[in-house]
Protein backbone atom coordinates (compact mmCIF):
# COMPACT_ATOMS: atom_id res chain seq x y z
CA UNK A 1 0.00 0.00 0.00
CA UNK A 2 1.62 3.43 -0.92
CA UNK A 3 0.53 4.49 2.55
CA UNK A 4 3.51 2.65 4.01
CA UNK A 5 6.20 4.61 1.45
CA UNK A 6 7.66 7.86 2.26
CA UNK A 7 5.20 9.77 3.87
CA UNK A 8 3.88 8.31 7.16
CA UNK A 9 6.96 5.71 7.17
CA UNK A 10 9.65 8.35 7.27
CA UNK A 11 7.48 10.54 9.74
CA UNK A 12 7.26 7.24 12.85
CA UNK A 13 10.96 6.42 11.96
CA UNK A 14 11.61 10.07 13.13
CA UNK A 15 9.64 10.05 15.87
CA UNK A 16 10.61 6.35 17.12
CA UNK A 17 14.64 6.98 16.74
CA UNK A 18 14.22 10.22 18.70
CA UNK A 19 12.55 8.52 21.88
CA UNK A 20 15.73 6.66 21.64
CA UNK A 21 17.90 9.30 21.13
CA UNK A 22 16.28 11.66 24.12
CA UNK A 23 17.17 8.79 26.73
CA UNK A 24 20.52 7.67 25.29
CA UNK A 25 21.92 11.34 24.67
CA UNK A 26 20.34 12.83 27.88
CA UNK A 27 22.74 9.92 29.48
CA UNK A 28 25.63 10.53 27.33
CA UNK A 29 25.31 14.17 28.31
CA UNK A 30 25.73 13.87 31.57
CA UNK A 31 28.48 11.30 31.30
CA UNK A 32 29.93 13.48 29.59
CA UNK A 33 29.79 16.57 31.46
CA UNK A 34 30.53 14.94 34.67
CA UNK A 35 32.51 11.43 34.45
CA UNK A 36 34.22 11.83 31.23
CA UNK A 37 37.12 9.27 30.70
CA UNK A 38 40.10 10.50 31.94
CA UNK A 39 42.55 8.11 29.75
CA UNK A 40 42.51 5.24 27.18
CA UNK A 41 41.86 2.44 29.41
CA UNK A 42 38.94 4.36 31.19
CA UNK A 43 37.30 4.82 27.64
CA UNK A 44 37.77 1.59 26.52
CA UNK A 45 36.39 0.20 30.02
CA UNK A 46 33.21 2.41 29.55
CA UNK A 47 32.80 1.17 25.98
CA UNK A 48 32.85 -2.23 26.67
CA UNK A 49 31.03 -2.16 29.50
CA UNK A 50 27.88 -4.71 27.95
CA UNK A 51 25.34 -1.92 28.62
CA UNK A 52 26.97 0.87 27.29
CA UNK A 53 28.18 -1.21 24.39
CA UNK A 54 24.50 -2.35 23.59
CA UNK A 55 24.03 1.29 23.73
CA UNK A 56 26.35 2.54 21.58
CA UNK A 57 25.39 -0.50 19.04
CA UNK A 58 21.83 0.54 18.99
CA UNK A 59 22.86 4.63 18.78
CA UNK A 60 24.66 4.31 15.72
CA UNK A 61 21.89 3.24 13.52
CA UNK A 62 19.35 4.71 14.97
CA UNK A 63 21.02 8.40 15.07
CA UNK A 64 21.80 7.95 11.73
CA UNK A 65 18.46 6.88 10.15
CA UNK A 66 17.01 9.82 12.20
CA UNK A 67 19.87 12.20 10.81
CA UNK A 68 19.12 10.63 7.49
CA UNK A 69 15.24 11.72 7.70
CA UNK A 70 16.22 15.04 9.01
CA UNK A 71 18.33 16.23 6.20
CA UNK A 72 15.84 14.71 3.76
CA UNK A 73 13.29 16.95 4.82
CA UNK A 74 14.98 19.55 5.10
CA UNK A 75 16.35 19.29 1.35
CA UNK A 76 12.76 18.48 0.46
CA UNK A 77 11.85 21.83 1.90
CA UNK A 78 14.00 24.00 0.42
CA UNK A 79 16.50 22.31 -2.71
CA UNK A 80 14.14 22.33 -5.55
CA UNK A 81 16.41 21.04 -8.39
CA UNK A 82 16.20 17.35 -8.13
CA UNK A 83 19.47 16.47 -9.29
CA UNK A 84 20.94 19.01 -6.65
CA UNK A 85 18.74 17.29 -4.14
CA UNK A 86 19.67 13.90 -5.19
CA UNK A 87 23.37 14.45 -4.90
CA UNK A 88 23.13 15.88 -1.73
CA UNK A 89 20.65 12.96 0.22
CA UNK A 90 23.73 10.27 -1.68
CA UNK A 91 26.50 12.33 -0.12
CA UNK A 92 25.03 12.71 3.17
CA UNK A 93 24.15 9.17 2.90
CA UNK A 94 27.60 7.90 1.71
CA UNK A 95 29.08 10.35 4.98
CA UNK A 96 26.38 8.84 7.02
CA UNK A 97 27.36 4.91 6.10
CA UNK A 98 30.97 5.76 6.56
CA UNK A 99 31.23 7.34 9.34
CA UNK A 100 28.44 4.34 11.22
CA UNK A 101 31.11 2.19 9.79
CA UNK A 102 33.81 3.58 11.40
CA UNK A 103 32.27 3.97 14.78
CA UNK A 104 31.58 0.26 14.88
CA UNK A 105 34.97 -0.58 13.91
CA UNK A 106 35.76 1.57 17.46
CA UNK A 107 32.86 0.23 19.00
CA UNK A 108 34.14 -3.75 18.13
CA UNK A 109 38.05 -2.94 18.57
CA UNK A 110 37.14 -1.71 22.25
CA UNK A 111 35.31 -4.85 23.11
CA UNK A 112 38.16 -6.41 22.29
CA UNK A 113 40.94 -5.01 24.46
CA UNK A 114 38.60 -4.75 26.80
CA UNK B 1 2.41 30.60 -13.12
CA UNK B 2 3.26 34.16 -14.02
CA UNK B 3 6.63 34.55 -12.90
CA UNK B 4 7.22 38.10 -13.84
CA UNK B 5 4.68 39.43 -10.56
CA UNK B 6 6.44 40.00 -7.66
CA UNK B 7 6.24 38.17 -4.37
CA UNK B 8 6.44 39.65 -0.86
CA UNK B 9 8.24 37.21 0.93
CA UNK B 10 11.02 39.57 2.66
CA UNK B 11 11.33 37.36 5.62
CA UNK B 12 12.60 39.80 8.30
CA UNK B 13 9.44 41.98 7.47
CA UNK B 14 7.01 38.95 8.76
CA UNK B 15 6.78 37.99 12.06
CA UNK B 16 7.74 35.09 13.75
CA UNK B 17 5.93 33.55 16.11
CA UNK B 18 7.59 32.25 19.19
CA UNK B 19 6.86 28.56 18.27
CA UNK B 20 8.31 29.51 14.93
CA UNK B 21 11.50 30.62 16.44
CA UNK B 22 11.99 27.56 18.35
CA UNK B 23 11.16 25.45 15.37
CA UNK B 24 13.56 27.24 12.90
CA UNK B 25 16.01 26.59 15.31
CA UNK B 26 15.33 23.09 15.93
CA UNK B 27 15.89 23.11 12.73
CA UNK B 28 19.34 24.81 12.35
CA UNK B 29 20.78 22.66 15.49
CA UNK B 30 19.72 19.34 13.73
CA UNK B 31 21.73 20.57 10.58
CA UNK B 32 24.62 21.56 13.03
CA UNK B 33 24.86 18.32 15.08
CA UNK B 34 24.12 16.42 11.66
CA UNK B 35 27.08 18.36 10.24
CA UNK B 36 29.42 17.02 13.24
CA UNK B 37 28.64 13.54 13.05
CA UNK B 38 31.56 12.76 10.61
CA UNK B 39 34.40 14.42 12.83
CA UNK B 40 32.53 12.70 16.36
CA UNK B 41 33.03 9.19 14.12
CA UNK B 42 36.57 10.04 13.61
CA UNK B 43 37.36 11.42 16.52
CA UNK B 44 35.84 8.58 18.84
CA UNK B 45 38.01 5.94 16.98
CA UNK B 46 40.85 7.66 17.49
CA UNK B 47 40.42 8.31 21.28
CA UNK B 48 39.57 4.33 21.38
CA UNK B 49 42.60 3.56 19.08
CA UNK B 50 45.24 3.70 21.71
CA UNK B 51 46.60 5.59 24.36
CA UNK B 52 48.61 8.06 21.93
CA UNK B 53 45.32 8.49 19.75
CA UNK B 54 43.74 9.26 23.67
CA UNK B 55 45.95 12.08 24.11
CA UNK B 56 46.10 13.44 20.39
CA UNK B 57 41.79 13.92 21.08
CA UNK B 58 41.90 15.03 24.06
CA UNK B 59 44.88 18.07 23.08
CA UNK B 60 42.20 18.60 20.36
CA UNK B 61 39.66 18.94 21.85
CA UNK B 62 41.19 21.07 24.51
CA UNK B 63 41.64 23.73 21.82
CA UNK B 64 39.88 26.95 22.50
CA UNK B 65 38.57 26.96 19.17
CA UNK B 66 36.79 23.34 18.90
CA UNK B 67 35.66 24.04 22.80
CA UNK B 68 33.64 26.85 21.70
CA UNK B 69 32.47 24.51 19.03
CA UNK B 70 31.90 22.13 21.77
CA UNK B 71 29.85 24.87 23.34
CA UNK B 72 27.47 25.22 20.18
CA UNK B 73 26.86 21.40 19.66
CA UNK B 74 26.35 21.44 23.19
CA UNK B 75 23.78 24.12 22.92
CA UNK B 76 21.97 22.55 19.45
CA UNK B 77 21.66 18.91 21.21
CA UNK B 78 19.73 20.79 24.16
CA UNK B 79 17.70 22.89 22.36
CA UNK B 80 16.85 20.11 20.12
CA UNK B 81 16.16 17.46 22.98
CA UNK B 82 13.74 19.77 24.48
CA UNK B 83 12.28 21.46 21.43
CA UNK B 84 11.79 17.82 20.36
CA UNK B 85 10.04 16.58 22.98
CA UNK B 86 7.80 19.32 22.82
CA UNK B 87 7.44 17.90 19.24
CA UNK B 88 6.61 14.73 20.74
CA UNK B 89 3.85 15.95 22.81
CA UNK B 90 2.04 17.91 20.41
CA UNK B 91 2.51 14.78 17.94
CA UNK B 92 0.35 13.20 21.00
CA UNK B 93 -1.99 15.89 21.04
CA UNK B 94 -0.46 17.32 24.02
CA UNK B 95 -0.36 21.52 24.38
CA UNK B 96 -1.90 22.07 20.81
CA UNK B 97 -4.33 25.43 21.62
CA UNK B 98 -2.23 28.34 20.67
CA UNK B 99 -1.60 29.82 24.54
CA UNK B 100 0.36 26.16 25.71
CA UNK B 101 1.79 25.91 22.26
CA UNK B 102 3.17 29.53 23.16
CA UNK B 103 4.17 28.51 26.53
CA UNK B 104 5.85 25.48 25.94
CA UNK B 105 7.65 26.98 22.73
CA UNK B 106 9.35 29.85 25.58
CA UNK B 107 10.14 26.98 28.08
CA UNK B 108 12.11 25.18 25.29
CA UNK B 109 13.97 27.74 24.46
CA UNK B 110 14.79 29.02 27.53
CA UNK B 111 15.09 25.86 29.63
CA UNK B 112 18.09 24.82 26.95
CA UNK B 113 20.15 27.92 27.96
CA UNK B 114 19.43 27.70 31.37
CA UNK B 115 20.99 23.79 31.69
CA UNK B 116 23.59 24.80 29.18
CA UNK B 117 24.77 27.51 31.67
CA UNK B 118 24.00 25.52 34.62
CA UNK B 119 25.73 22.02 33.38
CA UNK B 120 28.66 24.10 32.45
CA UNK B 121 29.52 25.93 35.74
CA UNK B 122 28.60 22.54 37.20
CA UNK B 123 31.12 20.22 35.09
CA UNK B 124 33.91 23.32 35.23
CA UNK C 1 -3.11 58.74 11.53
CA UNK C 2 0.19 57.16 9.15
CA UNK C 3 -0.33 53.83 7.23
CA UNK C 4 1.86 52.62 4.80
CA UNK C 5 0.98 50.67 2.18
CA UNK C 6 2.63 48.33 -0.52
CA UNK C 7 1.93 49.56 -3.82
CA UNK C 8 2.78 47.38 -7.75
CA UNK C 9 1.07 48.31 -9.94
CA UNK C 10 1.75 46.04 -13.22
CA UNK C 11 1.67 48.24 -16.00
CA UNK C 12 3.68 51.15 -14.64
CA UNK C 13 6.15 49.40 -11.89
CA UNK C 14 9.09 47.27 -12.46
CA UNK C 15 9.25 47.01 -8.36
CA UNK C 16 6.83 46.94 -5.50
CA UNK C 17 7.51 50.00 -3.40
CA UNK C 18 5.87 51.59 -0.35
CA UNK C 19 3.60 54.78 0.29
CA UNK C 20 2.61 56.45 2.91
CA UNK C 21 -0.26 58.19 3.49
CA UNK C 22 -2.15 59.83 6.34
CA UNK C 23 -5.68 58.94 7.54
CA UNK C 24 -7.82 60.29 9.88
CA UNK C 25 -9.01 57.75 12.47
CA UNK C 26 -12.40 57.36 14.28
CA UNK C 27 -13.54 55.63 17.58
CA UNK C 28 -13.75 51.67 16.97
CA UNK C 29 -11.97 52.24 12.97
CA UNK C 30 -10.98 48.66 11.84
CA UNK C 31 -7.88 48.44 9.49
CA UNK C 32 -10.57 48.21 6.56
CA UNK C 33 -11.38 51.65 6.93
CA UNK C 34 -8.32 53.25 6.90
CA UNK C 35 -7.57 50.89 3.44
CA UNK C 36 -10.91 52.43 2.07
CA UNK C 37 -9.62 55.96 3.58
CA UNK C 38 -6.36 55.53 1.29
CA UNK C 39 -8.82 54.52 -1.58
CA UNK C 40 -10.51 57.80 -1.13
CA UNK C 41 -7.30 59.39 -1.52
CA UNK C 42 -6.06 57.55 -3.74
CA UNK C 43 -7.83 55.81 -6.54
CA UNK C 44 -5.31 53.47 -8.05
CA UNK C 45 -4.89 51.80 -4.68
CA UNK C 46 -6.71 48.38 -4.97
CA UNK C 47 -7.37 45.92 -2.43
CA UNK C 48 -9.97 42.87 -2.18
CA UNK C 49 -12.90 43.37 0.43
CA UNK C 50 -16.59 42.59 0.40
CA UNK C 51 -18.78 41.89 3.72
CA UNK C 52 -16.78 43.86 5.92
CA UNK C 53 -17.69 41.68 9.02
CA UNK C 54 -15.15 38.78 9.04
CA UNK C 55 -16.94 36.36 7.05
CA UNK C 56 -16.35 36.72 3.23
CA UNK C 57 -12.27 35.94 4.22
CA UNK C 58 -11.88 38.10 0.85
CA UNK C 59 -9.79 40.97 2.93
CA UNK C 60 -6.85 39.25 4.33
CA UNK C 61 -3.49 41.37 4.35
CA UNK C 62 -0.24 41.47 6.02
CA UNK C 63 -0.27 43.99 8.43
CA UNK C 64 3.04 44.94 10.82
CA UNK C 65 4.06 41.04 9.43
CA UNK C 66 1.32 39.17 10.80
CA UNK C 67 -1.83 37.82 8.39
CA UNK C 68 -5.41 39.00 9.14
CA UNK C 69 -8.45 40.20 8.30
CA UNK C 70 -8.51 44.02 7.53
CA UNK C 71 -12.21 44.15 8.48
CA UNK C 72 -12.18 42.95 12.02
CA UNK C 73 -8.58 44.46 12.53
CA UNK C 74 -9.07 47.10 15.17
CA UNK C 75 -6.42 49.91 13.97
CA UNK C 76 -5.94 50.52 17.88
CA UNK C 77 -4.35 47.40 17.93
CA UNK C 78 -1.53 47.99 15.58
CA UNK C 79 1.53 49.44 16.15
CA UNK C 80 2.53 52.47 13.89
CA UNK C 81 3.59 53.10 11.84
CA UNK C 82 1.12 50.51 10.73
CA UNK C 83 2.35 48.59 6.92
CA UNK C 84 0.27 46.95 5.33
CA UNK C 85 1.61 44.04 2.58
CA UNK C 86 -0.11 41.72 0.91
CA UNK C 87 -0.07 37.76 1.49
CA UNK C 88 3.41 36.65 2.18
CA UNK C 89 4.66 33.97 -0.70
CA UNK C 90 1.81 34.90 -3.04
CA UNK C 91 2.34 36.33 -6.62
CA UNK C 92 1.14 40.13 -6.22
CA UNK C 93 -1.58 41.16 -9.69
CA UNK C 94 -1.85 44.78 -8.21
CA UNK C 95 -1.00 46.45 -5.17
CA UNK C 96 -2.64 44.03 -2.00
CA UNK C 97 -4.70 41.93 -4.59
CA UNK C 98 -2.94 38.57 -4.85
CA UNK C 99 -2.71 35.72 -7.10
CA UNK C 100 -4.73 32.97 -4.81
CA UNK C 101 -5.11 30.10 -7.64
CA UNK C 102 -2.10 27.61 -5.83
CA UNK C 103 -4.02 28.30 -2.70
CA UNK C 104 -7.88 27.26 -4.17
CA UNK C 105 -5.86 24.20 -5.65
CA UNK C 106 -4.81 22.80 -3.14
CA UNK C 107 -8.22 22.83 -1.37
CA UNK C 108 -9.94 21.24 -4.95
CA UNK C 109 -7.10 18.43 -3.94
CA UNK C 110 -8.45 17.25 -1.63
CA UNK C 111 -11.97 16.77 -2.17
CA UNK C 112 -14.29 19.10 -0.34
CA UNK C 113 -17.50 17.09 0.18
CA UNK C 114 -19.10 14.25 0.75
CA UNK C 115 -18.37 11.15 -1.14
CA UNK C 116 -20.78 8.52 -1.09
CA UNK C 117 -20.56 4.68 -2.45
CA UNK C 118 -23.84 3.71 -1.40
CA UNK C 119 -26.97 4.72 -3.17
CA UNK C 120 -28.09 8.22 -2.11
CA UNK C 121 -31.28 7.71 0.61
CA UNK C 122 -34.37 9.20 -0.43
CA UNK C 123 -34.02 11.82 2.18
CA UNK C 124 -31.08 13.61 4.15
CA UNK C 125 -28.52 11.36 5.26
CA UNK C 126 -28.97 11.01 9.00
CA UNK C 127 -26.48 12.30 11.58
CA UNK C 128 -26.30 11.91 15.25
CA UNK C 129 -25.60 14.85 17.18
CA UNK C 130 -22.77 13.48 18.90
CA UNK C 131 -21.47 12.84 14.95
CA UNK C 132 -22.19 16.26 13.83
CA UNK C 133 -20.31 17.62 17.32
CA UNK C 134 -17.32 16.40 15.59
CA UNK C 135 -16.93 19.13 12.97
CA UNK C 136 -17.42 21.66 15.27
CA UNK C 137 -13.75 23.74 14.78
CA UNK C 138 -13.90 22.39 11.23
CA UNK C 139 -16.90 23.98 9.29
CA UNK C 140 -16.40 26.96 10.52
CA UNK C 141 -13.25 28.07 7.88
CA UNK C 142 -14.05 30.42 5.76
CA UNK C 143 -11.18 29.88 2.96
CA UNK C 144 -9.47 33.21 3.71
CA UNK C 145 -5.65 31.92 3.91
CA UNK C 146 -4.63 33.84 6.26
CA UNK C 147 -3.03 30.27 7.59
CA UNK C 148 -1.60 28.64 4.36
CA UNK C 149 0.11 32.11 3.74
CA UNK C 150 1.86 32.29 7.08
CA UNK C 151 3.27 28.43 6.84
CA UNK C 152 6.93 28.57 5.96
CA UNK C 153 6.17 24.65 4.47
CA UNK C 154 3.48 26.65 2.01
CA UNK C 155 5.94 28.90 1.13
CA UNK C 156 8.82 26.91 -0.05
CA UNK C 157 6.54 23.93 -1.61
CA UNK C 158 2.96 25.66 -2.67
CA UNK C 159 2.58 23.13 -5.91
CA UNK C 160 2.77 20.37 -3.59
CA UNK C 161 2.42 21.00 -0.21
CA UNK C 162 -1.61 21.27 0.75
CA UNK C 163 -0.96 23.63 3.43
CA UNK C 164 -2.92 24.13 6.65
CA UNK C 165 -6.41 25.34 4.86
CA UNK C 166 -7.04 22.45 2.51
CA UNK C 167 -5.83 19.74 5.35
CA UNK C 168 -7.86 21.29 7.81
CA UNK C 169 -11.36 20.68 5.35
CA UNK C 170 -9.44 17.24 4.00
CA UNK C 171 -9.93 16.59 8.02
CA UNK C 172 -13.41 18.32 7.79
CA UNK C 173 -14.14 15.40 5.24
CA UNK C 174 -12.36 12.07 7.10
CA UNK C 175 -14.11 13.27 10.23
CA UNK C 176 -17.80 13.34 8.51
CA UNK C 177 -19.78 10.09 9.39
CA UNK C 178 -21.71 10.55 6.11
CA UNK C 179 -18.60 10.27 4.20
CA UNK C 180 -17.26 6.95 2.76
CA UNK C 181 -14.35 7.62 1.47
CA UNK C 182 -12.15 7.45 4.28
CA UNK C 183 -9.34 5.25 2.87
CA UNK C 184 -8.94 6.88 -0.32
CA UNK C 185 -8.40 10.30 0.79
CA UNK C 186 -5.87 8.82 3.57
CA UNK C 187 -3.57 7.29 0.36
CA UNK C 188 -4.03 10.50 -1.35
CA UNK C 189 -2.25 12.07 1.51
CA UNK C 190 0.54 9.86 1.69
CA UNK C 191 4.09 10.47 0.15
CA UNK C 192 6.43 13.04 1.52
CA UNK C 193 4.48 16.18 0.43
CA UNK C 194 1.29 16.76 0.56
CA UNK C 195 0.89 16.19 4.34
CA UNK C 196 3.97 15.16 5.45
CA UNK C 197 5.87 18.89 4.76
CA UNK C 198 3.58 19.92 7.90
CA UNK C 199 6.41 20.79 10.66
CA UNK C 200 4.08 21.69 13.56
CA UNK C 201 5.11 24.83 13.35
CA UNK C 202 2.10 26.46 14.18
CA UNK C 203 2.01 29.61 12.32
CA UNK C 204 -1.02 28.91 11.17
CA UNK C 205 -2.50 28.43 14.47
CA UNK C 206 -1.50 31.53 15.66
CA UNK C 207 -3.17 33.81 12.72
CA UNK C 208 -6.41 31.88 11.85
CA UNK C 209 -9.06 34.90 12.25
CA UNK C 210 -11.69 32.16 13.20
CA UNK C 211 -9.21 31.01 15.85
CA UNK C 212 -9.65 27.59 13.93
CA UNK C 213 -6.64 24.54 14.63
CA UNK C 214 -5.29 23.43 11.52
CA UNK C 215 -2.32 21.69 13.62
CA UNK C 216 -4.83 19.64 15.74
CA UNK C 217 -6.72 18.60 12.47
CA UNK C 218 -3.40 17.28 10.77
CA UNK C 219 -2.30 15.41 13.36
CA UNK C 220 -5.86 13.79 13.76
CA UNK C 221 -5.15 12.60 10.06
CA UNK C 222 -1.99 11.25 11.21
CA UNK C 223 -3.51 9.66 13.83
CA UNK C 224 -6.20 7.94 11.67
CA UNK C 225 -3.38 6.73 8.84
CA UNK C 226 -1.30 4.97 11.72
CA UNK C 227 -4.48 3.61 12.72
CA UNK C 228 -5.65 2.81 9.44
CA UNK C 229 -1.77 1.72 8.21
CA UNK C 230 0.53 0.21 10.79
C1 LIG D 1 18.16 14.43 21.56
C2 LIG D 1 17.24 13.68 21.08
C3 LIG D 1 16.48 14.07 19.85
C4 LIG D 1 15.13 14.27 19.80
C5 LIG D 1 14.14 14.15 20.95
C6 LIG D 1 14.82 14.64 18.44
C7 LIG D 1 13.57 14.88 17.97
C8 LIG D 1 13.26 15.27 16.70
C9 LIG D 1 11.94 15.41 16.17
C10 LIG D 1 10.64 15.16 16.93
C11 LIG D 1 12.05 15.80 14.89
C12 LIG D 1 10.92 16.06 13.91
C13 LIG D 1 10.66 17.49 13.74
C14 LIG D 1 9.78 17.77 12.58
O1 LIG D 1 9.22 16.87 11.96
O2 LIG D 1 9.65 18.94 12.27
C15 LIG D 1 13.45 15.93 14.61
C16 LIG D 1 13.98 16.36 13.42
C17 LIG D 1 15.31 16.42 13.12
N1 LIG D 1 16.35 15.96 13.92
FE1 LIG D 1 16.18 15.33 15.80
N2 LIG D 1 15.98 14.66 17.70
C18 LIG D 1 17.02 14.31 18.53
C19 LIG D 1 18.36 14.21 18.19
C20 LIG D 1 18.87 14.58 16.97
C21 LIG D 1 20.27 14.54 16.63
C22 LIG D 1 21.40 14.08 17.55
C23 LIG D 1 20.37 15.01 15.34
C24 LIG D 1 21.55 15.21 14.45
C25 LIG D 1 22.63 14.55 14.46
C26 LIG D 1 19.06 15.33 14.89
C27 LIG D 1 18.76 15.86 13.67
C28 LIG D 1 17.52 16.20 13.23
C29 LIG D 1 17.24 16.86 11.99
C30 LIG D 1 18.26 17.32 10.95
C31 LIG D 1 15.85 17.00 11.92
C32 LIG D 1 15.04 17.64 10.80
C33 LIG D 1 14.74 19.03 11.20
C34 LIG D 1 13.57 19.61 10.48
O3 LIG D 1 12.88 18.94 9.71
O4 LIG D 1 13.33 20.80 10.70
N3 LIG D 1 18.16 15.06 15.90
N4 LIG D 1 14.18 15.60 15.72
S1 LIG E 1 -8.28 27.84 8.80
FE1 LIG E 1 -8.60 29.91 9.54
S2 LIG E 1 -6.94 31.09 8.60
FE2 LIG E 1 -7.08 29.19 7.50
S3 LIG E 1 -8.37 29.65 5.74
FE3 LIG E 1 -9.70 28.81 7.36
S4 LIG E 1 -10.43 30.58 8.47
FE4 LIG E 1 -8.71 31.30 7.23
S1 LIG F 1 1.66 23.64 11.70
FE1 LIG F 1 2.00 22.77 9.69
S2 LIG F 1 0.45 23.67 8.46
FE2 LIG F 1 0.54 24.94 10.30
S3 LIG F 1 1.96 26.58 9.74
FE3 LIG F 1 3.12 24.92 10.58
S4 LIG F 1 3.87 23.67 8.93
FE4 LIG F 1 2.21 24.97 8.22
S1 LIG G 1 -14.28 41.88 4.20
FE1 LIG G 1 -15.15 39.89 4.38
S2 LIG G 1 -13.78 38.95 5.78
FE2 LIG G 1 -13.07 41.01 5.78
Amino acid sequence: MSRQASGLMAWVIQRATAVYLALFLSYLLIQLAFNAPVDHAALVAWVSHPVVALGLVLFVPLLLAHAWVGIRDVLLDYVHVLGLRIGLLTLFAFVFIASGLWAFKAIITAGLQG
Amino acid sequence: MQTTRPVFLDLWRIKLPIPAVVSILHRISGVLMLLAIPLAAILFHQALSGPAGFEQVAGILGFWLVKLILLILAWSLLHHLFAGIRYLLLDLGLGLDRPAARQSAWTALIAAVVVLVIGGVLAL
Amino acid sequence: MKISVYRYNPDTDTKPRMQDYEVKTFQGMMLRDALLEVKKQDESFSFRHSCGEGVCGSDGVNVNGRNVLACITPITELKEPIQVRPFPGRPVIRDLVVDMTQFYEQYRAVKPYLVRKDPLPEQEILQSPEERDKLDGLYECILCGCCSTACPSFWWNPEKFHGPAALLQSWRFLADSRDQATEERLDALDGPYKLFRCHSIMNCVEVCPKGLNPTRAIGKIKDLMLDKGV
